[in-house]
């Protein structure tokens, strides 16, 4: 009795091995995914916890940026496995079926399953984890160098990785369980042995379907074209991003069929051997695959969106650290007479000699800056300091006579003249007011420089198109504009039209930097021996928010920041492509099993092979580079609204962006084609396989 | 000169390996004159099905020759056989093999669309066809929509449409009901009354017995046949089954 359930058991182990077999080619795709993302995400948890970050000095942040990572790729491994496994599974409702009739109960093609699912999951864990341990050290080198970080030399695995790994991927795993068991249980033995052979009715035009993508799409579009304000952009970027993809789903679902059918509609163009039969069987193969290509189609805009701003927010990185700090020794302060500025020049000058250094390139300013909203070209104050994140604005204002103070050739200005220059934001038009919260902001009136309670009007004579501007102020998530009026009595009147005549205006900023030729460590000495002698002085003034920064001593921050981007950039990339490979072979095989058939009977009417090879090549190609075309527009109208999206991050070099988003649609493409050839193959081995 | 004339056939498959061979046709040879109704019985493996694809064009033989209108099927390229077939030869299948992206319409038209005709010509050669064959209101629906009767007449529509020398059909009462298969019957007459040969393989005598001749094929080769004449439906059935019986029972007459 024993041994009889014993070899009962057997008999389904051998089975489900048996079956897995069988169906290699269909599995094998899926077995590599499971490696692929377990040992991505095992490597994720095992960056996050390793021991070897610890000396890093911003590893807390960088450890944050990484878990971000392992979130995003936990959640799209997800998504793929689940997906390719209920791909799997309904390709074999025939199988489940021939059991089902050669009398086995449903309980037990369930127990099959299980132990199938079982051993694939059991296979992907120890394979995928091993994969991942044994690539951690090099991804770990990768991230170090990434950061340009001194490599520390160990081995570890962490047990928390593992426990991670274990715990994600038993979860999906256990899901699949389930829904693969359901799939056996919900089916007639019947149906399941017809398979996907019961009549496939012609798709239905969906007009309104039709109608909502091309109008989703098009907001997307306009969105990413019109959004001047960078601040705006985070948010409109999702916005957009979310109505493109909508727009992208509902074209592919609806719009294709109903381009089609109107193709097919005209009868001189359908019957025409050429068109004839391309166009029918699209309509078919929209009805089963747009949400696949739609997926396809999104996955490759995210791998080159993800990739071509990752990529160049880390290439761009020094142009991002000289825009935040224009100098490599800065100091400021707020709050500052004349007097004091002077003092503060001595000071710096006296550090910098006790350092052997000789400051170059020096920029001074003086400037006073005024907290506002925008709203167009109306700049509000509030005394109660609230600003709303949105529009907040910092305007920086300076007098000619510190304008002429940094070099510049000389200006008339009269009052109620300005010189503008934007740093980061949009003033649209020529003509801007300046009000405060509460008073009345309409009836605007009256010419330039008249004050009073109206607001003050400043006109614009002249924008800058370029200045040596404050670089702390980038850091910031705010509009900025610099303002040159011709003196502080206009300076007082806009900052009264902004605050009101009760407020009092504080003294003027100042701004001190300078370039010096030495080494990062001497550098960074400096900049620690100028904040200790600046707070001694400012202790002994009565001042506070006097400080000095310097670019050297905050490389390694912005190298965890921008590298640990660009790293998991690399990794969403790789995830997102082999999501994209995935889908498109699991696509190819099975258009292949449902049009084999339909080419058979073509070739006993009348077509010959190499009339059957040209219809499925031109179908074929239609089908699998439209993701790909569609991807590439979407990443067109997207350009623009990433750009403003980089100057947030402080990257304005727009034409690095450009070369690194041609670049890897390039790339890309290439890599697209390579795959679609090596599953293209598959196809046609599928489709010219001979019956019987 | 016959229409059809197939001499000293023979059709060898070979295992891949070349381990065993399987003779299907040993020596079959027949002709088949213009406006004959031709109907080819045998049992299951008699080699019915390689002998029409072998007329089809589909499959060569291993010895022997096939004539359709004096040209040896033999001599034609294989880049040209497509053509000739949609050209010259219908078919009717068992299972219909409709494609099922393709509306009642677009089915009948699939051979004409590849032969590169203009929409106004085969609108114009579809209607006639359409009309007599009872499927002009039908012509929009998709075959999983239309019954089985429909289909083959479908199918047959498709075969006609090209104005074919000759029509091949393969089992086309084997999947149908027997009031379709009167119907599929009588319209072969009706087809072969207004001079159109064919050729028909089949198992069922009902089918066989509206045929104008019978050639019976056994262990690969032409056993018997029988000629129509005068004789009416139900005496050539009686006369189909009769010969059947006797090949069953091994009767050793040729």
């Amino acid at each position: 009795m024993k041994t009889q359930r014993k070899m009962k058991g057997s008999f389904y182990v051998r089975l489900a091995l048996n079956n897995l077999r069988k169906n290699a080619k269909a599995y094998l795709p899926y077995l590599l995914t499971c490696f692929g993302t377990i040992a991505m995400f095992y490597n994720m948890c095992f960056l996050m916890l390793t021991r070897d970050i610890g000396p890093l000095s911003n590893s807390v942040s960088l450890r944050q940026i990484l878990m971000f990572g392992a979130v995003i790729i936990g959640i799209f491994s997800a998504i793929f496995l689940l997906y390719t496994n209920s791909f799997l599974v309904k390709r074999r409702q025939k199988e489940f079926g021939l059991f089902n009739i050669l009398g086995m109960e449903k309980r037990h093609v369930a127990r099959i399953m299980a132990l199938e699912t079982l051993f694939t999951s059991a296979v992907s864990l120890v394979i995928g984890i091993l994969t991942g341990i044994l690539l951690s050290k090099l991804m770990l080198l990768l991230l170090f160098k990434i950061l340009s970080a001194n490599i520390t030399f160990g081995f570890e695995i962490p047990g928390g990785a593992i426990r991670n790994t274990l715990c994600l991927f038993g979860i999906i795993f256990g899901l699949t369980l389930i829904y693969n068991i359901a799939q056996v249980y919900r089916a007639k033995p019947v149906e399941l042995l017809r398979g996907g052979l019961v009549g496939e009715k012609e798709p239905r035009t969906k007009w309104v379907l039709a109608v909502i993508g091309i109008l989703c799409l098009g907001a997307g579009y306009y969105l990413a074209l019109t959004t001047e304000a960078p601040l705006a952009a985070l948010g409109i970027f999702f916005l957009a991003v979310l109505l493109v993809m909508i727009g992208t789903y509902c074209l592919f679902a609806a719009g294709s069929i109903a381009v089609l059918k109107l193709l097919r509609r005209n009868k001189q163009f359908y019957y025409q051997s050429r068109h004839f039969i391309p166009v029918s069987g699209m309509i078919y193969r929209m009805k089963q695959n747009a949400i696949g290509l739609a997926n396809i189609c999104i996955l490759s805009s995210a791998v080159i969106v993800v990739l071509s701003t990752t990529v160049s927010l880390y290439v761009g990185m020094e142009d991002v650290l000289r825009t935040r700090y224009p100098r490599n020794v800065i100091v400021n302060a707020t709050d500052v007479s004349d007097r004091q500025a002077a003092a503060l020049d001595t000071l710096i000058a006296e550090q910098a000699q006790l350092h052997d250094m000789t400051p170059q390139d020096v920029i001074r300013h003086r400037y006073r800056i005024f907290l506002t909203n925008q709203d167009g070209t109306e700049f509000v104050g509030d005394r109660d300091q609230y600003y709303a994140g949105q529009s907040m604005a910092m305007l920086v204002f300076m007098t000619r006579a510190d304008y002429l103070a940094m070099g510049y050739q000389s200006v008339t200005l009269g009052p109620g003249e300005a010189l503008l220059y934007v740093s980061r934001g949009h003033i649209p038009g020529e003509v801007v007011r300046f009000g405060a919260a509460g008073g009345d902001a309409g009836g605007a009136g009256g010419a330039a420089g008249t004050h009073g309670d109206a607001g003050y009007t400043l006109s614009i004579r002249e924008r800058l198109n370029s200045f040596e501007t404050v670089g702390q102020l980038t850091a910031m998530l705010a509009g900025s504009y610099y303002f040159i009026v011709n003196n502080d009595q206009t300076l007082t009147e806009i900052h009264n039209a902004l605050f009101g005549k009760g407020a009092a205006m504080a003294e003027r900023s100042y701004y001190y930097g300078f370039d010096v030729a030495a080494a990062p460590e001497a550098q960074i000495s400096l900049v620690s021996a100028l904040n200790t002698k600046l707070k001694e002085y400012g202790a002994s003034q009565g001042v506070s928010g006097l400080y000095a920064e310097g670019a050297e001593s905050e490389r390694a921050s912005f190298y965890t920041l921008y590298g640990g981007l660009f790293f998991i950039g690399l990794f969403l990339g790789l995830l997102f492509i082999m999501g994209t490979v995935l889908i498109i072979y699991y696509k190819q095989v099975a258009e292949g099993y449902d049009d084999k058939e339909r080419y058979e009977i073509m070739q006993k009417v009348g077509m010959s092979r190499a009339e059957v090879r040209k219809v499925i090549r031109s179908q074929v190609l239609a089908v699998f580079f439209l993701p790909l075309i569609t991807a590439a527009i979407h990443v067109a109208f997207a350009f623009k609204l990433i750009t403003r999206l980089l100057v947030v991050f402080n990257l304005t070099n727009v034409p690095l962006f450009a070369a690194c988003t041609g670049l890897t649609v390039l790339l890309f493409a290439v890599l697209y084609i390579f795959v679609y050839a090596l599953t293209a193959k598959t196809y046609y081995q599928i489709v010219s396989q001979v019956r019987g | 000169m016959p229409l059809l004339e197939v001499s000293d056939l023979q059709k060898i498959y070979t295992s891949r390996f070349g381990a065993n061979q399987v003779q299907a046709l040993s020596s079959v040879s027949f002709q088949v004159e213009r406006g004959e109704y031709v109907a080819i019985m045998g049992e299951s493996g008699s080699g019915k099905t390689t002998l029409l694809n072998i007329l089809a064009a589909l499959d060569q033989p291993t010895r022997g020759e096939v004539q359709l209108n004096g040209k040896n099927l033999r001599s034609i390229k294989e880049k040209e056989l497509a053509a000739f077939r949609r050209d010259n030869l219908g078919f009717v299948f068992q299972d219909f093999n409709l494609l099922d992206t393709f509306s009642v319409q677009d089915n009948i038209l699939l051979p004409l669309v590849l032969a590169g005709k203009a929409y106004n010509e085969m609108n114009a050669r579809l209607q006639p066809i359409a009309r007599k064959l009872a499927i002009s209101d039908i012509q929009a629906k998709y075959p999983y929509e239309i019954s089985g009767g429909q289909k083959q007449r479908t199918a047959i529509a498709r075969a006609l449409i090209t104005k074919p020398q000759l029509i091949l059909a393969d089992e086309p009462t084997g999947a149908l009901d027997s009031r379709a298969t009167a119907e599929l019957l009588r319209l072969f007459r009706e087809i072969n009354d207004e001079g159109q040969t064919i050729l028909m393989v089949t198992h069922s005598i009902t089918a066989a017995s509206h045929a104008k001749r019978v050639l019976f094929i056994k262990d690969g080769a032409v056993y018997h046949q029988l000629y129509r004449a005068s004789m009416s439906t139900a005496a050539m059935y009686q006369k189909i089954s009769d010969t059947l019986t006797l090949i069953a029972t091994g009767g050793a007459r040729k």
